[in-house]
Order: structure tokens, then sequence, then C-alpha cells
């Protein structure tokens, strides 16, 4: 062949690495983020604290303790004690399972509902996209707290008469707890507000995606549809999801401790970080600390999710690495 | 080489009266269907080993061709034929086998290449899918396909950000190459580079039509690239093609109005010639595809317009042996 | 005739996160009352940010480091911003590549036209909307009046540019820059753009710069042709002397490069190998040496100058090259164009 003299430009300089496949790069460039691996620490500790919490706490959760009610930070007590005289800091350690569960449930959930509603509105277009598009419009337009406030007053009664008859008629323990009916609520709740927005971007990035040609090239040598989204689609779509699902889990944990502060969170017998600032931001003149401590794990982790997020998308980014 | 003579060979892929036309929505809320007439019963044929130019003005219906031709996008009606089997209607199952033997490149180097896979991975895809090769003899392929783009086999680790247009469009190539397809349409394949790349790319495919014996498919709306690299040329104008002859017959022998307003729009890259020459301008624009005007679709701007033009839709027939026009002043 | 436009060794570099980006290198030329200069060069080599640092239409990333821009005699690059405004789109007026993005699509285009004439010819509203009417006939868009009311988006992209040939062309300028205001279109409308740039210069005694990345469209406009590599003029010749007897290997690169409609078929296109650079650092040796087939050992150590060229069938033929390409032989496959 005569192609000599079409030579190919100087070799770029860059040592020949056997980068061959994406998720290992990605890893390695994931680690080379410092804010990234900063962000990492807390949210391994968060999911440890979450598992091993009632072993690491000096108190137990409940246990009140009359004569230090209120107390101030101190050895005894790291954090004070709360209006019963509860142990701060053992109820945030126990606060992070609420957290985790609110976070990656109600996340996981709005998250599928999303990916279903949001692929079949990009793939299938027409009036499956467009009664999608009215849906998320329609969700999106009521403000969420008043979302959660409705469905909480308008379900909870009869859940629970509901929950009641059936202990009734079958014995069965489990309808004796209505804080499931509670879990279900404000689960329900937050998946409910934050499907939309997961809908929405993922139906984007299946259009743009789509019409790219390089999803028209490999249709072009004959891949199967499967292969085209698995090799092509979710690669490309998986940046920005990866970036809003990390904020969606502080999202959540925020949005809780709304619920929490309106009465309508999680009424669980274990604490949450919702719970708790909602019961310190009514003394927070007098004792901060009630609210400093929670409020800080709670910043603390949103912050923590939203840099391993942003680090995560560069890192999946070939385009970032720079060369 | 590509300016061996065609005209004795087989047709390799043939279409017949192949129309497409998209439903869009107009008006300034989408309130209003309306069809777009991107392609419209439209002819050729592409012999075997040959290449054939497809020019015509940007929105004509070149890509359109191009794709629907290769079944991505389904015929609104007509046939395509590659060695004389009908194409058209296969499921896209059915279509596999013939995907290896039919590739395209694009104009757009930048948004062909996916930019999370490395190249290398990109031009061992079809390898992968056809099952052409695997593992150490695959990757021996990607090598060879690499060197015989003009790219050194040690950028397959890279990933397509890192290089410039030219270079990508030479893997964009070397991906079609490595399915070891018969045919190739390329779809603008210059358009986007710079100057003194589009001719090594022009190089580069002429190589490899020799070395390989590719039959060609070539759209581009520059006439003289169509001029240095086609056999025989087909004109579009509108969605339909109006004229079509070898390439010598084509440029010194005209019969279209239309071929020949085109040929006299180029710029000269001779001074004195230019200021010579007579610069005789085809008014007016391209009108809209979605209401494109009756009889010949040219009939505004053609300064031969007469009586039946306007409302009968001139034939397409051979005016002469192998030079085919729809006309009626022809 | 006088020289009107007096460039003088003008540096513009752009603050990038490495360093610089130094796009243009001690360029300088002069245009004459009424002249057509061409500007030739790939993309990225410099064009669009010398026309821009005439005026300081620059981004902020921009600065122009050293340089004379004389119009008249007078320096544009030591005006302030209230002097200079009255240049732009008075004095000097400008066309773009994009002409769907050089106009507003929120305001119509009669709104859009009379604007200049108000804002440096002092016309009221209706004398400026009057003016633009006939504008829009001058640049061959009929039933101007009615056509005022529209939108830019009503318009096609060659109608756009014959807008914008109309608002660049409504204060009389004494230049007119058209930087690759035809790269966007057909060529049946481009045949179209050049032919009505040519009238208006010829009726107006406009001097225009044309530039473009296309060699062909040189031969029919321009008197005299600049062509430029990696931030450098590397060859300025007048526009016959420049086609037929080019003495910069990058233009003879360039030439052999481009297929015609009369050449010769069946033969291979000369090509150029490699790629432009990219511009971090100011070279001391000749930018274009890793590509050039004629490179000699003194090219990788300096950095030639723009200098007359030796026998010159014609003044003003100057070339930057180590080398007389014409001493060279062709027969020793240089011509080919490898590295
Ligand atoms: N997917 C599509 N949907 C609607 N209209 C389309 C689509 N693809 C192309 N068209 C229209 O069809 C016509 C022909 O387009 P195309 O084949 O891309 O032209 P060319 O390649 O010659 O520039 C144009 O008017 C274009 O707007
Ligand atoms: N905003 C910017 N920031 C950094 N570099 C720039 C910027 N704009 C242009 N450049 C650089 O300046 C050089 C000249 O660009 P330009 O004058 O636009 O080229 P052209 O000849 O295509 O008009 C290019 O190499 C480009 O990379
Ligand atoms: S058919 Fe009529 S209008 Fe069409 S090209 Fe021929 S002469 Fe012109
Ligand atoms: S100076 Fe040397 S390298 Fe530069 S163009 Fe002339 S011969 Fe080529
Ligand atoms: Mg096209
Ligand atoms: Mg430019």
């Amino acid at each position: 062949m005569t192609t000599q003299e079409i030579t190919p430009t100087d070799d770029f300089g860059i040592a020949e690495a056997s980068r061959t496949n994406l998720w290992k790069d990605a890893f390695a460039r994931l680690a080379a983020n410092k804010l990234a691996v900063i962000g990492i620490i807390p949210i391994v500790l968060l999911f440890f604290i979450a598992i091993f919490g009632p072993y690491l706490t000096p108190y137990d959760f409940l246990a009140q303790d009359f004569t230090a009610r209120l107390a101030a930070p101190s050895s005894e007590h790291w954090l004070g004690t709360d209006e019963l005289g509860r142990d701060v800091f053992s109820r945030i350690l126990y606060g992070a399972r609420t957290a985790v569960a609110v976070g990656l449930v109600s996340t996981a959930i709005s998250l599928i509902v999303g990916l279903i509603m949001g692929s079949l509105a990009g793939y299938l277009g027409g009036r499956v996209d467009m009664l999608v598009v009215w849906l998320t419009d329609m969700t999106r337009s009521m403000p969420a707290l008043l979302l959660a406030i409705v469905i909480n007053l308008t379900l909870k009664v009869p859940l629970e008469a509901w929950m009641e008859q059936m202990y009734l008629a079958t014995k069965n323990g489990f309808f004796r707890q209505t804080m499931w009916v509670d879990l279900v609520l404000v689960f329900g709740a937050l998946a409910l507000i934050q499907w939309p927005g997961y809908a929405r971007l993922i139906r984007g990035q299946i259009l743009s995606i789509r019409s790219r040609n390089y999803v028209l090239a490999a249709r072009a040598l004959g891949m199967p549809t499967g292969r085209i989204l698995t090799r092509y689609v979710i690669p490309n779509a998986m940046g920005p999801l990866i970036v809003a699902v990390s904020a969606g889990l502080g999202g959540a944990m925020v949005l809780e401790s709304a619920f929490s502060f309106l009465g309508v969170g999680v009424q669980l017998p274990i604490p949450s970080w919702g719970k708790m600032i909602s019961d310190g931001l009514r003394m927070w003149q007098t004792h901060p600390y009630l609210l400093a401590g929670p409020a800080v794990m709670m910043a603390i982790i949103t912050v923590s999710f939203a840099w391993l997020g942003d680090g995560l998308n560069d890192a999946l980014n070939p385009r970032q690495w720079g060369g | 080489m590509s300016q061996t003579d065609s005209s004795n060979r087989a047709p390799l892929v043939r279409v017949e009266n192949l129309t497409k036309h998209f439903s869009v929505r107009i008006g300034a809320y989408g309130e209003t269907k309306a069809t777009v007439h991107a392609l419209d019963e439209v002819s050729f044929d592409v012999r075997r080993g040959e290449t054939l130019g497809l020019v015509g003005e940007s929105g004509c219906g070149k890509s359109t061709a191009g794709l629907t031709l290769l079944q991505l996008h389904r015929p609104t009606s007509g046939k395509v034929y590659f060695e004389e089997k009908e194409v058209t209607g296969l499921s896209e199952k059915e279509m596999r086998p013939l995907r290896r033997r039919m590739q395209i490149i694009f104009q757009d180097p930048y948004s062909t290449l996916s930019p999370r896979m490395t190249i290398g991975n990109a031009i061992g895809e079809p390898l992968w899918l056809h099952e052409l090769a695997s593992g150490r003899e695959a990757q021996e392929r990607i090598s060879r396909l690499l060197n015989d783009v003009g790219l050194n086999p040690a950028f397959a680790f890279r990933y397509p950000h890192e290089f410039s247009g030219g270079q990508r469009q030479r893997v964009c190539i070397a991906r079609a190459l490595a399915c070891e397809p018969e045919f190739i349409v390329c779809d603008e394949p210059i358009s986007a580079l710079d100057v003194s790349i589009q001719a090594q790319i022009i190089n580069l495919l002429q190589d490899l039509q020799e070395e390989y014996d590719l039959t060609y498919l070539f759209i581009a709306h520059d006439l003289a690239v169509v001029r240095h690299i086609s056999d025989r040329v087909a004109v579009m104008y509108l969605g339909r093609v109006v004229e079509m002859a070898p390439k010598e017959r084509l440029f010194d022998n005209p019969l279209h109005p239309y071929t020949n307003a085109l040929l006299l729009s180029v710029p000269v890259p001779n001074p004195r010639q230019e200021r010579q020459r007579e610069h005789i301008v085809i008014q007016g624009n391209v009108p809209s595809a979605i209401s494109p005007p009756s009889g010949c679709r040219f009939h505004p701007r053609c300064p031969l317009a007469f009586e039946p033009c306007d409302h009968v839709v001139p034939e397409w027939r051979e005016a002469e042996p192998g030079h085919w026009v729809a006309c009626h002043a022809v | 005739m006088s020289v009107l436009l007096d460039v003088q060794d003008l540096q513009t570099r752009f603050q990038v996160r490495k360093g610089y980006v130094y796009a243009v290198n001690g360029v300088s030329f002069q245009l004459d009352q009424g002249d057509t200069l061409a500007v030739v060069g790939e993309s990225g080599c410099g064009k669009s940010v010398t026309m821009l640092s005439l005026v300081r239409l620059l981004p902020p990333a921009a600065s122009i480091e050293n340089g004379q821009v004389l119009l008249r005699g007078e320096d544009l690059l030591q005006l302030n911003l209230r002097q200079l405004r009255d240049v732009r789109g008075g004095e000097i007026g400008m066309i773009f590549q994009d002409p769907m993005t050089s106009l507003n699509p929120f305001i119509n285009i009669g709104t859009q036209m009379a604007e200049p004439l108000i804002y440096h010819r002092g016309m009221s509203k209706s004398e400026a909307l009057a003016r633009s009417a006939e504008l829009l006939g001058m640049v061959g868009i009929p039933d101007g009046e009615a056509r005022l009311r529209e939108y830019p988006h009503q318009f096609s992209g060659g109608m756009r540019q014959r807008v914008m040939i109309a608002m660049s062309m409504s204060c009389e300028p004494a230049v007119l820059i058209a930087d690759e205001p035809t790269t966007a279109l057909d060529v049946t409308i481009q045949a179209q753009i050049v032919e009505l740039v040519k009238e208006l210069r010829d009726r107006s005694g406009v001097a225009v710069i044309w530039i473009t990345h296309d060699l062909s469209v040189v031969a029919g406009i321009a008197d005299r042709v600049i062509v430029m590599y990696a931030g450098y003029i590397v060859e300025e010749a007048p526009v016959d002397a420049l086609f037929e007897d080019p003495r910069h290997p990058y233009t003879v690169g360039l030439m052999g490069a481009l297929p015609s409609l009369a050449g010769e078929t069946g033969t291979r296109l000369t090509t150029i190998g490699g790629s432009p650079p990219d511009l971090v650092d100011l070279p001391d040796f000749c930018p274009f040496h890793p590509r050039c087939p004629y490179a000699i050992d003194r090219c990788r150590k300096e950095n030639p100058m723009l200098e007359p060229v030796i026998d010159a069938s014609d003044g003003g033929h100057r070339a930057a090259c180590w080398v007389d390409i014409r001493e060279v032989e062709l027969e020793a496959g240089a011509a080919a164009g490898s590295v």
C-alpha cells in the first residue's frame, strides 16, 4: 500500500500506558481527585456507623439521664444531652441508620421510577413521551413540602386503620408496628418528589445520545439494540446521572429533616437527624449544640456526596483527563 | 484505481424509486403536521469497484439517500438491492450479515466516536460483533488497521478527544474497514476537515479502494472533490436525482440546467481565467423540502423553464448511453 | 493609490491555563484604498484574531501585546472605547461566517439595520428605516419595506448574509472585513455573495479584506493575498503572482492539495503531511518545518522573516522561507509532500 506519505503526526509524547478499560481508568482518575477522596471518607464512615452504630455508642439512644438534662458538651457527654437527658452523640450515631435508609431507599425508588419513565419517554417518544413530560411537569409544579403534608394527612389515618384491621384479622405482629406506615409515607413522598428530576434527566440523555452519530455508526455495524444501550448509551449517560444521584442522596436527607420539622417525618423509635435538627431548632438560641451536632453531620454528608459525584463524573469523562 | 472504466461492471448496489418522507411538526407550537420530501423516487446504481459521486447543495437529500440505502432509515417506498438481492423489508436481524458488507463514514468525526471508548475498542467493535477475530488476533488486526489508515498502532489505547479531526476521521475509516466491507457510503467525509488534511483523506480513501477493491458512494457538496474521486457522478436537487453520467461527460457536457448552474458557480483557482470568465450566477434559493415546487422542482430558478415544467414531472431517462437526466428541455 | 490601513507588527496572544496561545505573531500588512486583500490559511492560523485585533473586538483572555493599526494615519490601538465605537460599524464594517448568530433572533431586521444608521449617522428612526429598505434592495432583497418587519429566522442563510452585508455597508465604511462570509453557504449562494460584494466594492470604492480558507474563492475576488500559518504571514503577493509563482512551501502545498474542475483527473493529490501546530510556544524555528518537504538544517534553528522574494515577477511579493524552492529539484520526490 502506498500510505507512506500520509505520515501520522508525531507521537503525543505520552507514555504508552495500557489504558484499556473505561472503568479501570475511571477508578485511577477518581483516586487522583483530592476532593472526591476527601468526600469518600465521611461517606464510608457513615455506612460504617450505620451498620455498627449500636456497638460504638457510649450510651443507648433511649437511655435517659434525668440528672443531666440539657447538659452542655463534656467529657461524659461529648455533644451534651437533650431535654430528656439522652446523649446527643449516641443519638447522632444511631441517626446514621435513618439517614442511610432515607437516602438510599428513597433515591433507589425514585431512580427506578425515573429510569423506567425516562427511558420509555426517550425511546418510545410520541404519546408516551408527552404523557411522561406532562406527569413530571405536574409533579414538579407542586411545592414539595406541601405535597408531603397532603400525602401524610390524607393517607396516614386510613393506612393505620387498615393495619389495625389486618392485625385483628391475621393476628400477625407485623401489623402492630405502625412505624411502617410512617416509613412508607415518607419514602413515598420523597420518591414522588424526586422521580421527575431523574426521569427528565434520563429522557434528555437518551434523546441527545440517540441522535449522536456514534449510535448511528453502531447501528450501521449491525449492533443489536441491547449492546448499543450497554456500550454506548449508558456509559455516555452515566456521568450526569451519577452527579444527580449523589446530589439526590444528600438532598433526600435534607428533605427528610424538613418533613420532620413539619411533623410529617419519620417517627421511628431510633433517632433521625432531621428530627433532631427540628427538635434542636426550637432551642437553638439557648442550647445551640443540640442543633449543631446533627446539622454539621448532615452538611458534611451532603457536601461529601456532592464532591464524590463530581469526582465520579470527571473520572468517567475521558475529556476531563487532560493529556 | 478508481479511474478505471466501470461501465460494463455489474451493479453492487441498486436503488429503485427510493423515497423517504419525514413527518415533522411545524408552526410556533408544533401544531401543524407536515411532510419533508427528503428523497423522492430516486434511482441509481453503484457498480462493483467504482466510486459514484453524489453531489448537491445542503438539504437536498444526499445523507438521507445514503442512510436509507443502508436501511438506517426505513424507506417510505422504493427498493434497494445489494448484489441484486432485495434488502428493503429485511428485519434488522436479517440485515446483520449484510451490515458487515456495507459501511458508512460520516461527515463529523467528532460525534461519530463515543468519547468514552478507546479508539482501539471502537475499531474492535465490528471484529467482535461479526466474530471476525478475537483476543490476540483482534489486537493484531486493530494494529494493522491503524497502520493502514496512517496512524500509530500505539494510539489504540487513547480516547478520541486526544486526536485532531483528521486523525479521528482516519479512526472512523479504520472502524468501517474492520468489517471487511465491500461497499462504503462516504457521507461528506472531508467537509469538516482542514484544507491540508482533506487531501490526505482523499488519497487515503483512494489507496484503500485500490488495496481492498472497495466500492464507494461518495457524497459531497464540493464538485471539484467529486470530480477528482468519482468514476460516475449523480447530481441531486431537492430530493431528486436530476442527472447522472460518467464524470467526464457530466463535467464537460452537462445536460441538466441545474448541473450547468452548479458548475458555473464553482470558483476557478486561476485569477486570469476568473477575470475573463463570464459570471452567470443562478438566482434565488433552494425552496423548502416541505412544499417542493410542482412539476420540475428546479423550475422556479431555471433559466430554460418553459410550458410543461411547472406541472409535469420530467421523466428520468437515458438521454445518451450511460447519461441519465430528468429535464423537459433535453 | 494611497495606503488606507497600515498594520505594523501586530501581536496578540491568549492567556490560557497553562500559559499563552500565541495567535498572531507580528503581522504587518497594508491595504490601499479600494483594494481587495484576501487572507488565506487553515482554521486556527490566526485570521480571525488578526482582524478582531484591528478593532479590538477580542475576548477577555486576549491581549494585544504589540503593534500599530493605522487607519489613515491614526492608530486604532490608541483610541479610547468611545472613539473606537465610531470606527466599528462606521469606518470599518464587518461580516462574519455565521449569519445565524450574527443577527439577534428576537429583533426584527428593520430595527437591527436602523440601529447603526441612527447611532453613526444621526438619522431619525423613519429615515433609518427608509434607508434600510433601500439597502436591502441594493443587496438583492426585493420588497425591502415589508421584509424589514420580518425576523432573522424567516430568512435563508444566504439572505441573512445579504442582510449582514447591507448592515455593514450602511454607514459607507472605508474598509469591509469579511470573515469567511461564504464558508457556511452552498456554492451557488457563495457565487451570489461573491458577485454581490464585487459589485458593491466597484460601486462604492470600499476596500475589502476577505478572509477564507478556500484558495479558489481568492482567485476571483482578490487583488493581493496574504497566506497565514501558525500566526505568521508566510507569503504575501499580488494574486496573479501568488497563483503562478508561489514561493512558500506551504502555499505550494495548499495549491497541490486542491482538486480543481479544470485540472487533470486520475492524478494523486499532493498532500501536506501532519497537521498544523498548536500555538503554545513562540517558535525559534520555522513553524512549518515539521511538515515541509524543503526543510534544511537552518529551518530548525531560525525562524525566517517575511522578505521580498528573489526575481519577483511583481513588486510586493514577499515570503518567509530560507529556501528558494525553485532551485530545489522537484523530481527529487520532495513534491510528494512527505515529511
Ligand atoms: N430525521 C429527519 N427528520 C426530519 N427531516 C429530516 C430528517 N433528516 C433529514 N431531514 C430533512 O430532509 C432533507 C434532506 O436532508 P439531508 O439528507 O440531510 O440533506 P443533505 O445530506 O443533502 O444535506 C432536509 O430538508 C432535512 O431537513
Ligand atoms: N478564546 C480563545 N482562547 C484561547 N485561544 C484562542 C481563543 N480564540 C482563538 N484562540 C486561538 O487563536 C488561534 C487563532 O484563532 P483564529 O484567529 O480564530 O483562527 P482562524 O484562522 O481560523 O480564524 C487558534 O489557534 C485558537 O486556538
Ligand atoms: S424540466 Fe424545465 S424547469 Fe426543469 S430543468 Fe428542465 S427546463 Fe428547467
Ligand atoms: S523555512 Fe525551511 S521549513 Fe520553513 S518553509 Fe522554508 S524550507 Fe520549509
Ligand atoms: Mg448531509
Ligand atoms: Mg476564523
